[in-house]
């Protein structure tokens, strides 16, 4: 679904990513994990397209994605949250969401200045698609909040919420539980699983071992930007050099 | 819960809002009789035009251009010039000149909108004076510095546009159609992604907004806003000289948006209202004008950052709000609209 053959990231000669190589099945969860500074978050950006590779490929679903502009791959079906919740402050939190709904709409200038049928229809339509989203995520009595007056946690919700209304294909999540105590985890793990059901591909960065092992179908570990390992859960928990460079290097984090 | 949304659809309050304007400035000439009032009104309707314009670009989408002046002029002298040297009927000249001035925001807005902040407003404002120098540089179609004289008069349809009364009439309906207009862009997902394009670009960008491509048609449709206002302008004081192109003018109109809340769309119709009473007491002090408005500008954006009767309105809000919940503790009232 998503392949990433040898990709490179360098910034001014330092290798933030060096030639990262994974795949990922259609329907599958995938961990990826490394200590700080390990190029999660880059690759994220390589794959949104928010930084064009060095070198290497990006395939989603067989069609070459490498170097095309974010706003072109988020409406190929990939879309995001962020490790600190970057939600539209200003905006309800309906709003948000509706902003997920953007490229899945299509009213132009024209349309939406005059008020015309069809764009008060499509805009009923995204509400509805909307609050459906924001209940999923728990939040359909905060609607008309704005955003910056959520507290954290649910800004995180949000997000997914806004990411969840783009209907994507692929959906990369970076940190999703940072901050959550153990139940909000145990309840994000089963949202996990219930966007997974729905057909959704996801790619999750995350340092919370015990939530990773049970949620991922596979692990890949990145140190210092370069793929040091790739598999099961189990396999990943035993491999001797993910110990030795990732767990053995850094305190657990939990 | 969906009747509970349409409840709070902005839409609504829209509308009513807007009959009720509409309605109120409709029958205002029928409850005043004819005036001087009138001619002033009918320039507070010409400048609306630009400052809901300006509020869309700069208020809601965040990119402070400063080429609202040139726009104007470009709209008053293309219509004129179409009209005098060309000869034909004012309306469609007011038409081809709103062609001409969106082709022109097309190539200008491409170029300057890849800047951002003070740098677009340092590149709109070379462009505002490019369009100051033209205008006495072209004489043989501007006339130079004395102007044009002579504009004809706009008709419609055999029915000369040659009073205040029967201007009123023109002017108004336009600027409540523009107003319309923006109200129901502001509050659909263009709307939205305005406000994502001022908040972050790219962010928007992650969801699939064409930032580049947004930011171009909507300081194209602004930009026309402007130079409609500067055509009829023209067709309506039949003179137009090269004190249209001033610099000022954008400045004059940022302090309208100061003066009416940058997101607040009939903020900016009150904020001209206000600035042109304003020059009516100031005319005294003709000399001191501009310092006036310098130091009001510098106290409304230090004390008001979202603008003089937004702010106001906010804090006799945030009152209602302690006085309800009283000695509950209270946020911040919402900011939006």
């Amino acid at each position: 679904m998503l392949s990433l053959t040898r990709v490179s990231k360098h910034f001014s000669g330092l290798a933030a990513l060096s030639e990262v190589s994974f795949t990922m099945r259609e329907g599958s969860i995938k961990g990826l994990i490394g200590p700080n500074g390990a190029g999660k978050t880059t690759l994220f950006n390589t794959i949104t397209g928010v930084y064009r590779p060095t070198s290497g490929s990006i395939a989603l679903s067989g069609r070459d994605i490498t170097g095309l502009n974010e706003e072109v791959i988020a409406c190929l079906g990939v879309s995001r949250t962020f490790q600190q919740a970057k939600v539209f402050y200003s905006l309800t939190a309906l709003e948000n969401v509706l902003v997920g709904r953007h490229y899945r709409s299509r009213s132009g200038f024209m349309a939406c200045g005059f008020g015309l049928h069809s764009s008060r229809r499509e805009e009923r339509e995204m509400r509805e698609k909307a609050m459906h989203y924001l209940a999923f995520m728990g939040l359909a009595k905060r609607w008309d909040r704005v955003a910056h007056e959520l507290p954290i946690g649910e800004q995180r919700w949000l997000e997914v919420a806004r990411a969840l209304a783009t209907e994507p294909r692929l959906l990369l999540l970076d940190e999703p539980t940072a901050g959550l105590n153990e139940r909000e985890t145990e309840d994000f793990k089963k949202i996990v699983f219930g966007i997974r059901d729905s057909g959704v591909t996801i790619l999750v960065i995350e340092h919370h071992m015990k939530f990773i092992m049970e949620v991922c179908d596979e692990i890949a570990v990145l140190n210092f930007g370069v793929k040091i390992a790739e598999g099961r859960p189990d396999e990943i928990q035993h491999s001797p050099e993910v110990i030795a460079a990732y767990l053995g290097a850094e305190e657990d984090d939990d | 819960m969906s009747g509970n949304i349409e409840n709070h659809l902005k839409h609504g309050n829209n509308a009513i809002a807007w009959l009720v304007v509409t309605a109120g400035l409709l029958l205002l000439p029928l409850a005043l009789g004819q005036g001087y009032y009138l001619s002033a009104m009918n320039f507070i309707a010409l400048y609306s035009m630009v400052a809901i314009g300006v509020c869309l670009l700069t208020g809601y989408g965040g990119q402070l251009a400063l080429s609202h002046g040139a726009f104007f002029a470009i709209g008053a002298y293309c219509s004129s010039i179409l009209s005098l040297r060309a000869g034909l009927p004012p309306w469609i000249s007011v038409i081809a000149s709103q062609g001409f001035a969106a082709l022109v925001a097309w190539g200008i807005g491409a170029v300057v909108l890849r800047l951002k902040g003070h740098y677009l407003a340092i590149a709109s404002l070379a462009f505002a004076m490019i369009v100051e120098k033209l205008s006495m540089a072209l004489a043989d179609l501007t006339g130079g510095s004395p102007g044009l004289t002579g504009i004809p008069r706009l008709s419609l349809g055999g029915f000369a546009i040659d009073s205040d009364l029967r201007f009123y009439y023109v002017a108004w309906p336009a600027v409540m159609l523009l107003q319309f207009f923006a109200l129901n862009l502001v509050s659909s997902r263009i709307g939205r992604a305005l406000r994502c394009v001022k908040e972050g670009e790219e962010i928007a960008r992650l969801f699939g907004v064409d930032v580049r491509a947004f930011k171009v048609k909507l300081f194209i449709l602004s930009s026309v806003y402007g130079s409609l206002a500067g055509s009829l302008y023209a067709h309506y004081v039949t003179f137009v000289s090269p004190s249209v192109a001033s610099i000022m003018f954008a400045i004059e109109i940022l302090l309208v948006l100061a003066l009416g809340g940058y997101t607040m769309l009939w903020g900016a119709i009150v904020g001209v209202a206000g600035i042109n009473l304003l020059n009516e007491y100031l005319s005294v002090f003709v000399q001191y004008k501009r310092m006036i408005y310098g130091l009001a500008l510098i106290v409304i954006v230090l004390v008001f950052p979202n603008g003089l009767f937004k702010g106001v309105a906010d804090r006799i809000d945030s009152l209602v709000g302690i006085l309800r919940t009283k000695g509950k503790s209270h946020a911040e009232p919402d900011a939006r609209q």
